[in-house]
């Protein structure tokens, strides 16, 4: 967008990652490369000025880079990540969530100009709010006006309808927990969907123990959720998960006022801290 | 669980209630021999805090009608701060469970004192007035797939 070009970014991502690599701070540069699909990138770790030459930069890069560093928490080199907006709002929710550390991470920003990802028409943050290195000039951020219409809509059904449309989308669930493992906000080191002697939720997929898992999912990350669309993304049954995380973060807002996770400050999650005015319907 | 519906069903309503306060004014209200519906399983729980919103979710899974969570007023907490917590997160979950099709009358919040044994009664008593009149929960609770046919196709 304006700058540079798609070829240029690219270029300039191979350059910084070599750049990094040399230093020999950075043990491995996480971003995309092409597959056998015109259409598809995969997720590539370049260990060596070879590899970052595979690295690519197009619409097609559109799995987040961020949470891979989580598969290294105590890292003896530092994890080089190639990071666009959504990914550095990612690393702020880990970093913030205490997962990771800052100085454990090289981030190459990059000046995102959309993917071909339906969240993307949505997105506030373009320019990378964390980085080590910035590749583009920023660009001026939008407001997405449109960011909780879907949620509203959906409030005017009447109490059954919502409960059979999420009933049925909960009966299409496998219980594959693609949407935590993809999930920025799901770092817990153990998660409880994990801890099936403890009895949180049954083992079998049915309806009633999806529900309970989709509906625990949704309160745990509800105030952490910085809205990348990546649990929505990797869902195989195409539940529309972001639909549910979404009127947590429209409720918060309305209650306790605008509210937007993953950005580089020092807030906390809202159910992590309270107000004393804040409104009280319990009396 | 059942879903019949006829004069003699009473409703199952969980009620947590915090150590310090609710649980103290349900106490007093047995002392002084109030008399409030029978239906109302009292679980008592060290804070209002500490109830996780899972076990809600449990509760109408295991067949609840309807939850009740009480705990000390906000400023009166015995850990200082536990029921600032409680407030967030049960508003929250309310909206929440409204959202997926749980009438906010099944799953309701309120701080009772230990000497409000009189609002604890009354409160219970509207409570399962309220859940009465909305008769048996059949959402999330467990067994779709044994009592409908399909389920998955
Ligand atoms: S949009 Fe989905 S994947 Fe992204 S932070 Fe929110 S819940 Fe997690
Ligand atoms: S579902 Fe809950 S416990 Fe599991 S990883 Fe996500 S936030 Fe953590
Ligand atoms: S990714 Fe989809 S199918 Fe898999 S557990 Fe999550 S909601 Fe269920």
């Amino acid at each position: 967008m304006g700058n540079l070009t798609k070829e240029q970014i690219q270029d300039r991502i191979r350059e910084e990652a070599k750049k990094a690599l040399a230093t020999g701070e950075v043990s491995c540069v996480v971003g995309w490369t092409k597959t056998r699909f015109p259409d598809k990138t995969k997720p590539f770790f370049a260990y060596t000025d070879a590899e970052c030459d595979l690295l690519v930069w197009n619409e097609y890069c559109i799995n987040s880079t961020a949470k891979y560093a989580l598969d290294d928490r105590y890292p003896e080199q530092k994890i080089g990540l190639i990071t666009r907006g959504c990914d550095s709002r990612a690393l702020n929710r880990m970093l913030k969530d205490n997962q990771l550390k800052r100085e454990n991470l090289y981030i190459i920003g990059v000046v995102c100009d959309g993917k071909e990802n339906p969240v993307c028409d949505g997105c506030q943050h373009k320019n990378p709010l964390t980085y080590d290195v910035l590749i583009g000039e920023p660009v001026e951020e939008t407001i997405n006006e449109k960011r909780f219409t879907e949620v509203e809509a959906f409030e005017k059904l009447s109490a059954d309808e919502k409960y059979e449309y999420w009933a049925k989308q909960y009966d299409k669930c496998i219980h594959c927990y693609a949407c935590r493992n993809a999930c920025p906000a799901c770092n817990c080191v153990e998660c409880y969907a994990d801890q099936y002697r403890v009895g949180w939720q049954g083992k079998a997929a049915d309806r009633e123990q999806n529900q309970v898992y989709g509906l625990t999912r949704v309160f745990h990350v509800g105030d952490r959720c910085i809205e990348c669309g990546e649990c929505e993304r990797v869902c195989p049954m195409h539940l529309p998960i972001m639909r549910q995380t979404k009127k947590m973060l429209k409720d918060i807002n309305d209650l306790f006022g605008n509210y937007e996770c993953g950005l580089p400050d020092d807030s906390k999650p809202v159910l992590g801290e309270y107000k004393l005015e804040d409104p009280d319907e319990f009396m | 669980m059942s879903v019949k519906k006829d004069s003699s069903w009473e409703p199952v309503i969980l009620a947590f209630c915090c150590n310090w306060c609710t649980y103290t004014g349900a106490d007093t209200a047995g002392l002084n021999r109030m008399k409030y519906p029978e239906n109302v399983r009292v679980i008592r729980v060290p804070c209002s805090s500490r109830v996780n919103p899972q076990f809600i979710l449990r509760a109408f899974q295991k067949g609840a009608d309807g939850v009740l969570v009480c705990g000390c007023h906000p400023g009166d907490c015995h850990y200082a701060t536990g029921n600032y917590y409680t407030r967030r997160r049960f508003m929250l979950m309310q909206r929440l469970l409204e959202y997926n099709g749980i009438d906010p009358k099944r799953f309701q919040a309120k701080w009772i004192s230990g000497s409000e044994a009189a609002k604890f009664r009354d409160t219970v008593i509207k409570v399962s007035a309220e859940i009465k009149a909305l008769g048996p929960n059949t959402k999330f609770a467990e067994g779709y797939y044994a009592q409908n046919e399909g389920g998955n196709e």
